[in-house]
């Protein structure tokens, strides 16, 4: 066979690009190769002329190589018709396409110029041989991501181990009241999945777990993981709440977003996965004071599963990938002073008022203002939900705090929106006759259903205000909201009982240190970045790591399952297989050249 | 009718200082937490939006730049970095431009050589016409008496001519700022009852600049003040007793003991906005015009002069005494000719005026929101009041 090849580009100068002078002297040495010419950038192409050029050197075959070269071979593949050979015989060297960019282009191009000399596709002599892939997977975090993710690949029969920070897995998704735009009860979606965790024999569920450090290579990693004291053996417990009865200590309860207290030994709340209690070392009396005082819940607890000296153990696991999905936490929002959250008692953030309308928090699911009441034991006068409280006549609900403002998160928290529409919805099914107000900048209703949902929120008679709100005070003991009221240029002040803020999200404590491990670029805003935005949002640059939910950046919860699964199929192809894909950009040439040899079919 | 909008009308105020503007995505901040900021005169945001758009007519007749005072609350809260301060405090300066129907005040602004030229040329003309002057009829070798280089009777006859050159400078772009912000507003129909009821503020304002004091941080309402204050003084020190200062070693007390607290408050609170500006301590001093920079140099170096002039006519050195006199005029001169009616002076005269024409336009609006709803006779309540 005779082979020519032509240089062409669409663009001049492509930033990092290939040496198209060096590339083309490698080409020139490959076997069957007759004709090599350069014919510069967005060369006037003239299929007769070429017909006659392929004609006169014999060529077979064609190879267009440079920067999207497809835009070349509707002439090339006249001309060889116009020449009597093999139309199908034009063949493309894509080298921008196929990742010839930065250092190593020059190297990448030569490879896919061979391939395509050789006939043979590029993505198919890149793969290696045979890589061993651990038929485990490792997802890190238990929220509805981590949930979605382990079900999915524990339900294709691949083992997963589930490593959760605190002491269930459900995440944000279990505090929350209801899901947008559908008003779905969140738990009643959430919690057969966690119960379905609990139980399912492949997966491994470690909660109360951190994972300490990562080795290995794609497809045998090794992962190290701290799995601190529970101190309540968690197949004996049968969460009679005995211990947490006795448990003298209070401190304000996690999963209620510190509106409600609980005790040093709890449960984080009833449906939790592994249903039952753990120690919190950090306020329990007896393990801060080495076994001196108190002690009383292990001696009270009927199935004697309790051991306050318990030890924190480390394991050592052996995956074939790791799914990330870590989420979110909240902006701190006694950051914006202006707000007065931490001041003004019935400043409220969302996860706040979560728990508040929930009908498994502290007041039923009722929403009513803070009353004042006195606590003896600290001999000071707190602000706390009664469940008899007083009902809020206004609430205002401030959009963006936070989010989209230079000052804290310069990007769109993506959820807020729908959310607070969520709340004023709450509030008027629950207080017709109180007044709700929505502050809003820019309303992004972006969503299946999104802006119907919207529309129904107006519906409804909610106050939709465009402007975000300036400040929050109190005047003579009512709590008074200014703002711009953007559409009639006036600054208003409106007097409210309850302000909900909504708080944008920010990447989870310690996700730095996770990055670190796994080797996986984060983005300037902390969020992990994905391989490819469009082509492949759920990979990431290391191979065999693959990230969901809002560790990659803001998602609802559709957004989150949807991606979720994506990676499940991820880890289950290693896992399936047994061999996955190394990083195209590590194979080197000469092995890159010797498969495509290897591969070119006899004739 | 439509208002024609000017595409390129943020490009015309770049020189100005508007940098920012098109960051604006008005979410309202700004006005809400603005101390000043009240119906109908909602700021900053407004203005941005006439900016963003183009909307020159809007803009000229608005009476809001001047209504600001750039506490820098806004600035430092502006989710975009949009600069909303520094808008309107460019908008002061185009606005500045735009009551000016000579072209000069457009003209330094838009470029600092200009300005930076014209005072050297002024300063240059008048060190030689009064080295002339002092050289046809007096002797270096005196600073008083009856063969006076510069006798005060001559400086003072000088004094009031400029300063009535001046005032009709000033007068006519203060008129073209009331033409365009109330006089040919034909929906209002202000009665001149409201002019005169209101006409207290224009004194009190100037003097009080009491407005200012709203700010949360008083430090540069304090200085300001200090700053005008001292200015006045030695305003009226200069047009009244000049005669008194000049002459003989025996000066009234009183007038000493005034020169030399107005001396004081013009250099320390010179000093003082110059470190400021330098350390952009603030929102406010973040941004510094060329012009900001070209009056707080010229009032220090007015008064640094005076002040030696002073130091050396009491030591007995009238030779150095007149020399540096000359110093003096020639920076004083330029400083009154160009930045009274030209620059960044003229704000002394806007502000207060803007307030009292505010206060003249929302007495109209009062009466004609009263006579269009005789029925309902008591204030429209609006859905959000209503809560």
């Amino acid at each position: 066979m005779r082979i020519g090849v032509y240089i062409c580009r669409v663009n001049a100068d492509v930033e990092g690009g290939a040496n198209l002078e060096s590339v083309g002297h490698y080409v020139a040495n490959l076997p069957q190769v007759e004709v090599v010419k350069a014919l510069g950038v967005l060369p006037r192409l003239d299929p007769v002329a070429l017909a006659d050029e392929i004609a006169a050197s014999e060529l077979d075959r064609v190879v267009i190589a440079g920067d999207s070269p497809g835009f070349f071979k509707p002439a090339f593949t006249r001309a060889m018709s116009l020449a009597g050979r093999e139309p199908d015989e034009v063949r493309l060297a894509s080298f921008r396409e196929h990742g010839s960019s930065g250092d190593g282009a020059t190297e990448r191009a030569k490879a896919i110029a061979a391939c395509a000399v050789y006939g043979v596709p590029f993505t198919l002599a890149a793969r290696p041989l045979d890589t061993k892939w651990g038929a485990a997977t490792l997802v890190v975090g238990g929220g509805i991501a981590g949930i979605q993710a382990a079900l999915e690949i524990a339900d294709g029969g691949k083992k997963v181990y589930l490593v959760e920070r605190t002491g269930t897995i459900g995440g944000h998704m279990a505090m929350f009241d209801k899901t947008f735009p559908t008003l779905d009860c969140a738990a009643c979606i959430l919690t057969p999945k966690m119960v379905a965790v609990g139980q399912h024999p492949m997966i491994e569920l470690l909660t109360y777990a951190e994972v300490e450090s990562v080795s290995g290579v794609p497809g045998a990693f090794r992962a190290t993981v701290l799995r601190h004291a529970r101190r309540v053996d968690e197949g004996a417990c049968v969460a009679c709440d005995i211990c947490s009865e006795v448990c003298p200590v209070k401190v304000p309860s996690e999963f209620d977003a510190g509106i409600a207290e609980r005790k040093a030994i709890y449960i984080p709340f009833p449906q939790a996965v592994p249903n039952a209690y753990l120690v919190d070392e950090a306020s329990c009396t007896f393990v801060q004071t080495n076994g001196k005082k108190c002690g009383v819940c292990a001696k009270k607890c009927p199935k004697e599963c309790i051991d306050l000296d318990a030890r924190g153990e480390v394991l050592q696991l052996e995956v074939g990938s790791i799914i990330v999905a870590t989420g979110y936490e909240v902006l701190d929002a006694a950051r914006l002073e202006r707000y007065g959250y931490g001041v003004q008692p019935n400043v409220l953030t969302a996860l706040e008022f979560e728990r508040l309308t929930n009908a498994s928090g502290p007041t039923g699911g009722r929403i009513v203002t803070k009353s004042l009441r006195h606590n003896k034991r600290k001999k000071v006068d707190e602000w706390v939900f009664d469940p008899e409280g007083e009902s809020p006549r206004s609430v205002a609900i401030i959009h963006c705090v936070g989010s989209r403002d230079s000052n804290y998160n310069a990007y769109c928290s993506r959820v807020c929106c729908m959310y607070s529409l969520k709340f004023a919805h709450l509030v008027k099914e629950k207080l017709p006759d109180a007044a709700c107000y929505e502050f809003y900048i820019d309303m992004r209703a972006f969503g299946k259903g999104y802006e119907a949902f919207f529309e129904r929120i107006q519906d409804e008679g909610t106050f939709i205000v465009r402007g975000r709100s300036a400040s929050v005070t109190d005047r003579d003991g009512q709590m008074i909201l200014k703002g711009e009221d953007i559409l009639s240029d006036s600054v208003v002040e409106i007097p409210v009982d309850m302000v909900l803020l909504a708080v944008g999200l920010v990447p989870a404590e310690r996700s730095d240190e996770l990055a670190r491990m796994l080797g996986v670029p984060r983005d300037d805003d902390g969020w992990f970045t994905e391989a490819d935005y469009n082509g492949d949002p759920t990979g990431t640059e290391r191979g065999g790591v693959y990230v969901a939910g809002v560790c990659q950046g803001p998602k609802d919860i559709p957004d989150t399952v949807a991606q979720a699964s994506a990676v499940a199929a991820r880890a289950l192809e290693g896992a399936m297989t047994g061999r996955g894909l190394q990083s195209l950009t590590s194979v080197k040439l000469t092995d890159i050249e010797a498969r495509a040899k290897s591969l070119v079919p006899a004739s | 009718m439509a208002i024609r909008a000017n595409p390129k009308l943020i490009e015309e105020l770049e020189p100005y200082g508007a940098e920012d503007v098109m960051k604006c995505y008005h979410c309202g901040n700004c006005s809400a937490v603005c101390p000043f900021s009240e119906d109908p005169y909602v700021f900053p945001r407004k203005p941005m939006r006439h900016l963003q758009m183009g909307l020159t007519a809007k803009l000229e007749g608005q009476l809001d730049p001047w209504l600001c005072y750039y506490c820098g609350e806004c600035s430092d809260q502006c989710p975009r970095d949009a600069e909303p301060g520094e808008t309107m405090m460019s908008l002061r300066r185009w606005l500045t431009a735009r009551y000016d129907w000579t072209g000069i005040s457009r003209l330094f602004y838009r470029s600092w050589r200009w300005e930076f030229g014209a005072i050297v040329l002024v300063a240059i003309i008048t060190a030689i016409a009064f080295t002339l002057f002092g050289m046809s009829q007096g002797s270096l070798a005196d600073y008083d008496g009856p063969n006076a280089f510069l006798p005060s009777s001559a400086i003072h006859i000088f004094d009031w001519a400029l300063a009535l050159v001046l005032l009709a400078f000033l007068v006519s772009n203060a008129a073209r700022m009331w033409w365009f912000t109330m006089g040919r507003d034909k929906t209002l129909r202000m009665s001149a009852g409201s002019y005169l009821r209101s006409l207290w503020l224009l004194p009190a304002h100037f003097f009080s600049q009491a407005r200012y004091g709203q700010c949360d941080r008083k430090g540069p309402w304090v200085t300001h003040l200090a700053l005008m204050l001292s200015y006045v003084v030695m305003l009226v020190l200069i047009m009244f007793f000049l005669a008194e200062m000049a002459s003989g070693p025996e000066i009234d007390w009183r007038v000493h003991v005034l020169g030399y607290l107005a001396t004081a408050g013009l250099v320390v609170s010179t000093i003082l906005f110059l470190r400021n500006r330098v350390k952009q301590s603030a929102p406010q001093y973040r941004h510094s015009h060329e012009s900001d920079w070209i009056f707080l140099v010229l009032i220090l170096l007015v008064a640094l002069t005076g002040i030696l002039q002073h130091i050396l006519h009491r030591s007995g050195l009238d030779v150095a005494a007149n020399v540096t006199y000359i110093v003096h005029l020639s920076l004083v001169v330029p400083m009154l000719v160009l930045e009274v009616p030209f620059s960044k002076w003229s704000h002394l005269a806007y502000r207060p005026l803007a307030i009292y024409l505010a206060r003249v336009r929302v007495t109209a609006l009062a009466r004609s929101r009263q006579s269009a709803e005789p029925a309902r006779g008591a204030e429209p309540s609006t859905p959000l009041r209503a809560a």
